[in-house]
């Protein structure tokens, strides 16, 4: 801040834009300082085009790309100030040439008097040096940029666990064996469905799987290996790939025996 | 080219963030050929923006390498990745 110099510059707009120059035009200061207003200096600021690590940066809407560069995304650089004319400008209005097409710069300005140089205005918009009718047809455009593809694995979605068997019976029954029948539940999931067959002594609350290897694939089974005499119930669990599920409805309780009183099933 | 590597059987997911203005036209490509929705490809914008191409149920032959090709009247660009489908680990039995 010198004292009696001008104030800043105001309003500075850039005009005309085209592939090598700008004109800059501004306003005189509000105060002179006490002096008249010598002229003025006109400095340009290059807008870097820096490469970003990550995309996600807001872009912004007035940098406009020529090259598809990747990466590019246009921001004020840091780079310094740089004098425009070596002399003082008598009127508020400049053509900035030798600018390099498709660069985009910002200006401001200063007023200078006799006793010194004022603070810079404020700085301009950005300005593209290119051709009005590109710039217009490439307003707030920018070419595509893609970021690293990302690849993750994932588990297929769990599979769903089979309901419980429906309508199960026993079919036949001797001193030697036992056979049950059952229907297929209603939600089986995407695959095949197979089976486990449970028993348990009546009176005991302990039931035993049958066929503790090997699920059966067909809604029947035979069981041989009960103890004459001795009552039982039976019940059948789902299985698939994604687990066992909730077991069927019991049957009655079926003695073993030559003389078999075979229950009809539920819902008959 | 990057490469990744996941189980056969499993689900492989390629995200892939794209920027541009007008909004870029996205395609996938496998081996330098397009690759169409399927029932095994399921191609979509996913809910952070990320362009994003899922194999389901990978087999050994969607080993190769991938690639999300963008462009708008402005260029175009593109990001590549190569798969490889392993065979599944040994269940222990």
């Amino acid at each position: 801040e010198v004292e009696g110099a001008p104030g800043a510059p105001l309003d500075v707009k850039c005009q005309d834009a085209n592939k090598d120059y700008v004109i800059v035009t501004w306003k005189q200061p509000a105060v002179d300082g006490g002096s008249s207003i010598l002229g003025y200096f006109v400095d340009r600021q290059t807008q870097e085009q820096i490469s970003l690590m990550y995309p996600h940066t807001a872009i912004n809407s007035s940098c406009i790309f020529l090259t598809n560069r990747p990466n590019s995304v246009c921001e004020v650089g840091t780079t310094h100030w740089s004098q425009c004319n070596d002399t003082p400008i008598k009127f508020a209005r400049f053509p900035v040439t030798g600018l390099v097409e498709g660069r985009s710069y910002t200006f401001r300005v200063r007023a200078v008097n006799k006793s010194g140089m004022s603070r810079p205005s404020r700085v301009s918009e950005v300005v593209a040096a290119m051709d009005p009718a590109d710039r217009a047809r490439m307003r707030g455009t920018s070419a595509p940029w893609t970021g690293q593809i990302i690849v993750t694995e994932e588990e297929p979605a769990e599979g769903v666990v089979p309901g419980k068997p429906k309508e199960l019976e026993v079919t036949e029954a001797t001193k030697n064996y036992v056979v049950l029948s059952w229907k297929p539940p209603g939600e089986r999931g995407h695959e095949g469905i197979m089976y486990y067959v449970e028993k348990c002594v009546s009176g005991t609350d302990s039931w035993q799987r049958v066929n503790t290897e090997i699920p059966v694939k067909s809604p029947r089974f035979a069981l041989f290996d009960l103890a004459e005499g001795k009552a039982y119930s039976f019940r059948v669990r789902c299985c698939n790939s994604a687990g066992v599920g909730e077991p069927s409805e019991a049957t009655e309780a079926t003695t073993v025996g030559d003389k078999l009183d075979i229950p009809s099933a539920p819902g008959r | 080219v990057k490469k990744f590597a996941v189980s056969e059987g499993k689900h492989a997911k390629f995200r892939c963030f794209v920027t541009g203005k007008p909004k870029p036209e996205i395609i996938w490509k496998k081996d330098g050929a397009p690759l169409e929705a399927g029932r095994r490809h399921l191609l979509f914008e996913d809910r952070e923006g990320y362009y994003t191409l899922k194999v389901m149920y990978c087999k050994h032959q969607d080993t190769g390498l991938y690639v999300c090709a963008a462009s708008n009247a402005l260029g175009h660009t593109l990001s590549s990745v190569y798969l490889t489908v392993k065979a599944p680990a040994v269940r222990f039995r």
